[in-house]
């Protein structure tokens, strides 16, 4: 029903969204297909329903060349977006006829076909109120129905269930099977719910930077993760004796340990667990609890994905352009507030115009505690939200995240070493004050001696990456002292400023740093 | 409602320039006549450009409820999709506009003929066509209402000096009446004056009706192509 063949999508902007992908459904099945935000699934499905052109490759549906025959392809589809495509200010049953009429279908077929879905999909009753009276479980129902008007053999969801509630969504998920196993409708269903894929679908496609990782059934998914997990508490401290008899066991492929609980991964969890408890009381070792996991499609998604949902690589081609473009804006921002230099040269500007150093220092730290917590936010959200190009993106993502988990280092650090700071200066704001004092004599030149402390304080913060990544000590402490030397050598206040802190000399950009990021 | 407002501010425009002006019509070298009977053709032709100019609005609001897209994965033309919006904007200003001609005769603007009054109003349809075309195309080009909104009223405003509606011609410095002959509200609004004043054919006119036509089909095409292009 579905087919393409080493289908590629660059867009002008260079972002290569789809990479050889070459997918095959059959008629009558539900499809699902998973991938993170960004991976190219909207841009499959947009080339699939003829809204867009592939830059090579071919695709079929339903048998007819969607770049050569779009208006044949566009007859056989139907398509429900992200968002619900139903005209507002239209009743529910004019929404049904105006889309019959697209389809030139004629009068006494479109009334019929309409009388048809408004039963099938319970909306009779409402079927003459504005759609802008409608909730939005019976906005999605009314959109399904619409796609559904010419009696296509196919029909794209491209999240249908995204913010309904949990009673409208098993709802749609009933409709979704009937539609399925009654019409034979081929259902290519895209979606961002694990569940709701393992659900419903005959087979599932992970898509992950535009090529195809697997496809296969959610059961055959799922076994192709490690199996099942055991999990024992055990009584009394024998965890070290239970793994060593139960390594010993031949169908134990993997064993886990947390406390006293001990995981252990079979390929059938119910029939090895009785065989396994058997084991460990011969052994005079109690079993206290027992359960048995199977791998969710979650287990699959990471594994094939190679990252979470929450992580996804850049998010966003899924989401509608506006969406794209206004967020934008937003991704700067949330890098900026995480890379303490750039938030330095921001405030520096800021101060610049404002005058005073305090004034300065205060501001990048309330720009930096802003930018922060919108970084937080973006870290949440950025699944939905957050969309720089994508290749590129990965690999800053990614840095921007270590530098993250590296702030948490610091701040774990420099929590420690504050007291022993306040012993030497008996106050911990004192290094600021005296940096804030120095820098008054000259609010321009302190502006610019501040940039090169943001500057300074960037490198610092790096250093302990090097430590997370286990590069020699010596070879570290070599950089640290070159880093430290290096901003003596630059600037006179922090000279002070290292005088008075010995050795932390490092610590007040730490905390000036942190000041943004860690609120 | 919304529509009466549409066509109160026309009519404001028409009070306020023809009392701002009115002086201006004892210069020497203006036509004869009073500046409101001269201004007349201007208030139309700013009435299609202000009914016209932001049809790319709603535009931009019907793709973000997702209602363009559900229209384009149908079979539907693309030309009737650009069309139908097009038209529709097209006929809400004529009757706007033949509702403010109405008042306008009203309170005594001179208009010599009503034949020449009801072909204004083919002026009028070309025009909005044209400008909704253009609205429209920039709006899937843009994607955003802001800019579609600046660029509106930078195309409407200096248009609209960059043409004989608020002063003739011959009051112009050379190098704006070089910019005229390119300004498709120009030719609109010098045939709307020829019209009302009762010139109906004339070898300038039928010139100033085939530009507005290139004018409407040219900017109708380019839509065409950017809704056709739009999910690159």
């Amino acid at each position: 029903m579905i087919k393409t063949e080493n289908l590629s999508k660059e867009y002008a902007s260079g972002t290569k969204a789809l990479e050889n992908l070459s997918i095959h459904v059959e008629g009558g099945e539900i499809f699902g297909f998973l991938g993170p935000n960004g991976a190219g699934k909207s841009t499959t499905i947009k080339i699939l329903t003829t809204l867009s052109h592939p830059s090579s490759g071919v695709a079929w549906v339903n048998g007819y060349n969607v770049i050569t025959e779009p208006n044949k392809v566009r007859g056989s589809i139907g398509y429900v977006a992200q968002e619900a495509g139903v005209d507002y200010f239209l009743t529910g049953r004019e929404n049904l006829v105006l889309q019959g009429r697209m389809y030139r279908m004629d009068k006494r077929a479109i009334n019929s076909r309409v009388g048809e879905l408004l039963e099938l999909f319970e909306l009779k009753d409402n079927a003459d109120a504005l759609v802008s009276t409608y909730s939005g479980g019976m906005r999605r129902k009314l959109d399904i129905a619409t796609a559904l008007i010419h009696n296509p053999r196919i029909i794209f969801l491209d999240e249908p269930t995204l913010g309904l509630d949990p009673h409208s969504r098993s709802s749609l998920w009933d409709y979704i099977r009937i539609l399925n196993k009654e019409l034979k409708v081929t259902i290519f269903l895209t979606t961002h719910y694990l569940d709701e894929a393992d659900k419903l679908s005959n087979r599932i496609g992970i898509l992950h930077k535009g090529s195809m990782k697997i496809v296969d059934t959610p059961e055959a998914l799922k076994d192709s993760i490690k199996g099942d997990s055991v999990n024992f508490s055990l009584k009394g401290k024998v965890k070290e004796k239970a793994i060593a008899i139960l390594k010993s066991n031949s169908i134990v492929k993997d064993i886990l340990c947390e406390d006293e609980h001990v995981r252990v991964y079979v390929n059938n969890g119910s029939e090895a667990i009785t065989g396994l408890i058997k084991l460990l009381t011969q052994h005079n070792i109690e079993v206290t609890s027992l359960s048995i996991s199977r791998p969710t499609l979650d287990d699959v998604y990471l594994k094939y994905s190679g990252a979470s949902f929450k992580e996804g690589d850049g998010g966003g081609d899924s989401n509608p352009w506006w969406a794209q473009w206004a967020k934008k804006g937003w991704g700067k921002n949330w890098k900026g507030g995480e890379e303490s230099k750039e938030g330095g040269q921001e405030g520096q500007e800021e101060g610049k115009s404002e005058g005073g150093d305090w004034q300065k220092w205060a501001a990048s730290n309330e720009q930096g505690a802003s930018s922060g917590e919108q970084g937080a936010w973006s870290e949440e959200d950025k699944k939905s939200w957050w969309n720089p190009e994508q290749s590129e993106d990965e690999s800053q993502n990614q840095a921007v995240r270590s530098e993250k988990t590296e702030d948490a280092a610091d701040i774990v650090e420099s929590s420690v070493i504050s007291p022993d700071n306040e012993g030497n200066n008996g106050n911990k704001e004192e290094p600021w004050k005296k940096w804030q004092n120095s820098g008054n004599q000259d609010w321009q030149g302190g502006g610019e001696d501040w940039q090169k402390w943001a500057n300074a304080g960037a490198t610092v913060s790096t250093v302990p990456e090097a430590d997370q990544l286990a590069v020699s000590s010596k070879q570290e402490a070599d950089e640290k002292s070159e880093v430290r030397s290096q901003k003596t050598e630059d600037l006179e206040t922090p000279a002070v400023v290292s005088q008075v802190d010995g050795i932390k000399a490092e610590e007040p950009w730490k905390k000036w740093d942190k000041g943004g990021s860690k609120v | 409602m919304w529509a009466l407002f549409t066509i109160v501010q026309p009519l404001i425009w028409l009070l306020i320039f023809g009392q701002l002006f009115k002086n201006m019509a004892s210069l020497p070298g203006f036509p004869s006549g009073r500046y409101m009977d001269f201004f007349m053709p201007g208030a139309i032709i700013m009435t299609v450009l202000f009914g016209t100019s932001w049809s790319g609005v709603s535009l931009l609001r019907e793709i973000n409820f997702g209602t363009v897209e559900k229209m384009l994965v149908t079979p539907v033309s693309r030309i009737a999709i650009v069309m139908s919006r097009v038209i529709h904007a097209a006929v809400t200003v004529i009757f706007q506009c033949l509702i403010i001609l109405i008042i306008a005769l009203i309170f005594g603007v001179k208009v010599s003929g009503f034949s020449g009054a009801l072909l204004s109003l083919v002026i009028v349809f070309l025009l909005s066509v044209g400008f909704s075309g253009i609205s429209n195309g920039l709006a899937i080009w843009l994607k955003r209402e802001e800019p579609l909104v600046v660029i509106g009223n930078m195309m409407t405003l200096p248009l609209m000096f960059f043409s004989s509606a608020m002063v003739p011609k011959s009051f112009m410095p050379e190098w704006i009446r070089v910019i005229t002959m390119i300004n498709p509200i120009d030719y609109a609004v010098e045939a709307t004056r020829s019209f009302y004043s009762g010139v109906i054919t004339s070898e300038a006119v039928l010139f100033q009706i085939v530009f507005l036509i290139i004018f409407a089909l040219a900017s109708v095409s380019w839509a065409t192509e950017m809704f056709i292009n739009q999910g690159e």
